[in-house]
């Protein structure tokens, strides 16, 4: 059995906007075992990036807060952790890509400077010796001429090289855990299947944990072990990439799988979707916040919230009429 | 045989560019060069490619929002590269352009029904109550409520903005829409609502639409002909199932191989292409393709390949390359 | 044609307010912004009244003896001649809003008109033609230019006037037109173009209306400066030709000072402080609560 790399619990974060105090994330409990790839998906406005950022502290503070929750990386609460602490984790331990590569890079400083000065700062190498591990990383995350490119501007190069560069970075001082935030939202199809190969590739020779953060099912699909789906701030599912796929019991998952968009043998006239949109969350329906969308709804819905409760296949639900699990 | 809507031959933009470092010399980056296609009426021509390939820059010369440096775009029979300004302006009413960025696509300080009726507005179509009326049938059309006609625009989310950029192209009543990405910037499950509307509309109103978009898949849906582009030229164009079933152009296989498999268990042999898009300041030699084709061999790098063109039936197949797979 | 299609979307999001509200609400959170909105509208009010006639309309009388003091009839005392300088202070007050809003109005219109056209033909012609226009102005030393104007126009009142507002609008101008250069880029203005709406309607109706909040905090800004340079223009003699100012109260108090009298200029100054103080006040919490990155 795998021991968890970490482990959260409860967690919630809300944030002060105009319409009042929302909850962006709420009771939000998983898991990542060490080596393991998890895909955290769901649509827009859902609370996967918040989660993210909560992971490192990163929440901004005002108006965000985290208001409950345990987050244990190999057993130590890093929610108990003062600002000091969390620095020393941040970009050592865990480390996180950013959906925007352009706006993730300093503009005005090289590459090389950017990366050196994760290293220095957390591995205390000397100038040279961080400049070498960085030129080594970038070989390793597939940029040619590593010793050359080293020395370029973030806008010399296109959004898959700066992506590259922010993989290099976040994996430059071997963390157990990588939060990779909609990597290749920004990117082409060629440049995104780089990309993810690159982060699975990596995955395993470095031996840590990743959570990918995407809306694409078909990204999970092609990179995950096992699948968290978001709705409304709040887990409805989780479970093993096979299973879900072969046989969702939400029927949100089922609409997100079916709305993927896919290469067909035969052309459709028209595509499957989730009808309707998501709820704002400072005004979310009573009971199941999926009720005014789902297919399945019935009278007991709209009056209580189901809860994440474990079903078969190590997966769990949050449904009341769950479809039936398939066995083939 | 039906005479085309649309018909663009030879189109090219380039832009002057500076040279890198401290070279003052004007360069010429050929974000267009050279592309021929022809459009039905009531079809749909997808344009597909990688980031920076002159998707946009081609949909945009079609309207002449930017200048081509030269070409012909005939519309009906009539080059729009030769019309004067008031021939354009009207020639406006026929071609409209749907934009792929929700958020910036719409006058932040503009209701809903003001960005909506403008077009009539320009073209003076109608009389105030007129105009009204087909603002809030317009806006009932894309699938949405008449009472948000005097909200702004930040008040909605992306694919609900989409659906009021699709009310203000579809305003004039055009023959032609170019589509630049609409659903690009759109989550997946409000993605296929937007396509779906996409084609209901076509479908009741008969529109031609040149779509442009980097998604193979969403392509394959919507489109009736597919042209795919490589650094400012069209290297592949054919009817959409048999450019799906047997691509020619490697190019366009690996595109096809890229798109994320919708299943775990479909795990198809994907050709990864190596390295990046190169400059189209100055595109390799030869094949512009060869530096990343799996398929290259030594004429590749040497020797320009011609257009080949296959006729099959209605529909023309042609694609650029020496060696095309399956033959 | 009117067949609606099936997907009807239902606007769940409640009804939010419109930007401009949004930025209203933020503004009434900002403690200093709300006072230094009310301490202006107080000054406004001032001068509302002068020019209504309701009070010190008797600022160039003779109305107690030469530098007499602080008493309940004359709250700040009186000058070299015996006139109230309450009142002279007061009345001050009507001359700093009649120029700080002309000039403001008039600069930031000026400076619009000119940043927007810069801007939307960057590169072209008129935008080479605008630059070099703004920098000629920015070269030529402030008061060296109010001193030529005034000489060419021959001592006439609006010498100063014209001065400001031919100084002050290039900095709004600047402004605007990074900004429309920024904002052309954006795909309405695109839009604009392809249903067939004229360039100059482009820059009207969809452009400009996008930099109303630049302007805005431009405007109280050049509202401040012009209040500002006054006194030193009128200081310097080349600044209000006729009527009075806190200027001309500190120019007359040079004398005084000398003599131990601080009446005139402590009067002067104080009032000009607290409209100074309270303007910029209004004018920070503004561009907070107008900044666009939280106004979304
Ligand atoms: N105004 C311009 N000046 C100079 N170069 C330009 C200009 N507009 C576009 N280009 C260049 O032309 C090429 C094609 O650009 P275009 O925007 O058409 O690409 P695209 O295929 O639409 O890409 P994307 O998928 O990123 O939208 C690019 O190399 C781009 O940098
Ligand atoms: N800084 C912030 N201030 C207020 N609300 C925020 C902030 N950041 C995120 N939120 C809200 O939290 C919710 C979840 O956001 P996010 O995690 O970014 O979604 P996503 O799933 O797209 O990554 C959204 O409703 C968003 O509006
Ligand atoms: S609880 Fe009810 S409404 Fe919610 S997802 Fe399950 S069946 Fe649908
Ligand atoms: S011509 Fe050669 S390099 Fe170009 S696509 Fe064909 S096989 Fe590849
Ligand atoms: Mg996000
Ligand atoms: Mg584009």
């Amino acid at each position: 059995m795998t021991r968890p790399v970490l482990e959260v619990r409860d967690l919630a974060v809300e944030f002060d906007t105009e319409n009042g105090r929302v909850r962006a994330v709420n009771n939000v409990s998983f898991s990542v075992n060490a080596g393991e790839v998890v895909g955290l998906v769901g649509e827009s406005g859902c609370g996967k990036t918040v989660t993210g950022l909560s992971l490192l502290g990163l929440v901004p503070s005002p108006p965000g807060e985290v208001v409950n929750g345990e987050i244990l990386l190999d057993g130590h609460d890093l929610l108990k952790l003062n600002e000091v602490g969390m620095r020393k984790i941040r970009g050592g331990e865990v480390s996180m890509i950013f959906q925007e590569p352009m706006t993730a890079l300093n503009p005005v400083l090289t590459v090389g400077y950017q990366m050196t000065e994760v290293l220095r700062l957390h591995k205390s190498l000397s100038k040279r010796q961080a400049r070498n591990a960085a030129i080594e990383m970038l070989g390793i995350v597939g940029i040619p001429v590593p010793s050359k490119r080293i020395d370029e501007y973030p806008h010399e190069m296109s959004g898959g090289m700066r992506q590259r560069v922010m993989i290099a970075m976040a994996l430059s001082c071997g963390p157990k855990l990588l939060i990779a935030d909609e990597p290749t939202t920004a990117l082409d199809v060629t440049t995104q299947a780089q990309v993810l190969d690159e982060i699975v590739r990596l995955q395993h020779q470095f031996e840590m944990a990743v959570i990918l953060i995407t809306h694409d099912l078909g990204v999970v699909a092609q990179t995950c072990q096992r699948a968290l789906v978001m709705y409304c701030g709040e887990l409805v599912e989780a479970a093993p990439i096979d299973s879900l796929f072969a046989s969702p019991r939400h029927p949100y998952t089922q609409g997100l799988i079916r709305s993927i968009p896919r290469i067909r043998e035969h052309k459709i006239d028209r595509l499957p979707v989730i009808e309707g949109m998501v709820p704002d969350i400072a005004a979310l329906p009573e009971g199941c916040h999926f009720a005014d969308r789902c297919n399945r709804v019935q009278a007991d819905c709209h009056e209580r919230s189901p809860v994440l409760t474990p079903s078969a296949e190590a997966g769990a639900v949050a449904c009341w009429h769950p479809l039936e699990p398939q066995h083939d | 045989m039906t005479k085309p809507l649309l018909e663009v031959r030879n189109l090219v933009k380039h832009f002057p560019v500076r040279g890198g470092g401290f070279s003052f010399v004007r360069q010429q980056l050929k974000a267009v060069d050279d592309v021929s296609f022809t459009l039905l009426p009531g079809q749909t021509l997808g344009l597909v490619g990688e980031s920076g390939c002159g998707k946009s820059t081609l949909g945009r010369a079609l309207l002449r929002l930017q200048e081509p440096n030269s070409g012909q775009v005939f519309f009906e029979g009539r080059d729009i590269l030769q019309m004067n300004r008031a021939e354009l302006k009207a020639q406006r009413r026929d071609i409209q352009m749907i934009f792929q960025d929700p958020f910036a696509s719409l006058s932040p300080r503009r209701t809903v029904a003001q960005t909506v009726r403008e077009p009539l507005d320009v073209h003076d179509i109608g009389t105030s109550l007129e105009r009204r009326k087909r603002v809030e049938e317009l806006i009932e059309l894309v699938g949405l409520r008449a009472a948000i006609l005097n909200r702004y625009p930040h008040e909605f989310s992306g694919g609900q903005r989409q659906r009021i950029g699709i009310a203000r192209a579809l305003a004039l009543n055009p023959k032609l829409i170019v589509a630049d990405e609409p659903v690009s910037a759109l989550d997946v499950s409000v993605q296929s609502q937007v396509l779906n509307l996409i084609k209901d509309l076509q479908l009741q109103l008969g529109v031609s639409f040149v779509f442009i978009s980097h998604d193979l898949a969403v392509i394959q849906h919507i489109s009736d002909v597919v042209a795919v582009m490589y650094l400012g030229r069209i290297v592949e164009q054919a009817e959409v199932s048999s450019l799906y079933a047997s691509p020619k152009h490697p190019y366009t296989q690996a595109l096809l191989s890229a798109v994320p498999a919708a299943h775990p268990a479909a795990g198809a042999k994907r050709i990864i292409l190596s390295g990046d898009v190169p400059s189209p300041i100055s595109p390799p030699s030869g094949c512009t393709f060869h530096p990343r084709c799996p398929a290259a061999q030594a004429k590749c790098q040497t020797t320009e390949p011609r257009q080949t063109t296959l006729h099959n039936g209605d529909y023309q197949r042609q694609f650029t390359c020496h060696y095309p797979l399956g033959s | 044609m009117a067949a609606v299609p099936e997907t009807i979307v239902f606007v769940a999001a409640p009804p939010r307010q419109g930007l401009w509200s949004k930025a209203f609400h933020k503004f009434c959170r900002d403690r200093a912004g709300l006072v230094g909105l009310w301490v202006v509208l107080l000054y406004a009010i001032v001068a509302l009244g002068v020019w209504l006639g309701f009070w010190a309309g008797d600022w160039a009388d003779v109305t107690g003896p030469k530098w007499g003091p602080v008493s309940a009839q004359h709250w700040f005392g009186t000058n070299l001649i015996g006139q109230d300088i309450f009142a002279r202070a007061l009345y001050s007050t009507r001359t700093a809003f009649e120029l700080g809003l002309v000039v403001a109005v008039l600069s930031t219109f000026v400076g619009a008109v000119f940043g927007a056209f810069a801007g939307f033909f960057s590169g072209g012609w008129i935008d080479e033609l605008v630059l070099w226009f703004m920098g000629v102005i920015d070269s030529i030393p402030f008061y060296l230019l109010v001193a030529a104007i005034a000489f060419s126009l021959g001592d006439s009142p609006y010498a100063m006037y014209i001065a400001m507002i031919a100084t002050f609008w290039v900095g709004t101008s600047r402004l605007v037109r990074g900004e429309v250069i920024k904002l052309k880029e954006f795909e309405f203005v695109e839009a604009a173009h392809a249903i067939g709406l004229s360039e100059l309607a482009i820059i009207f109706r969809h452009i400009l209306p996008n930099t109303f909040h630049i302007l805005l905090v431009q405007a109280t800004i050049t509202f401040v400066a012009a209040i500002k340079s006054e006194v030193i223009l009128s200081f310097l003699g080349i600044g209000i030709q006729d009527g009075m100012s806190w200027g001309l109260m500190i120019a007359e108090s040079t004398i005084e000072v000398l003599a131990g009298f601080f009446n005139n200029f402590i009067a002067a100054s104080l009032l000009m402080f607290g409209l100074v103080m309270a303007f910029n006040m209004f004018s920070d919490a503004l561009q907070d609560a107008l900044d666009p990155r939280s106004v979304r």
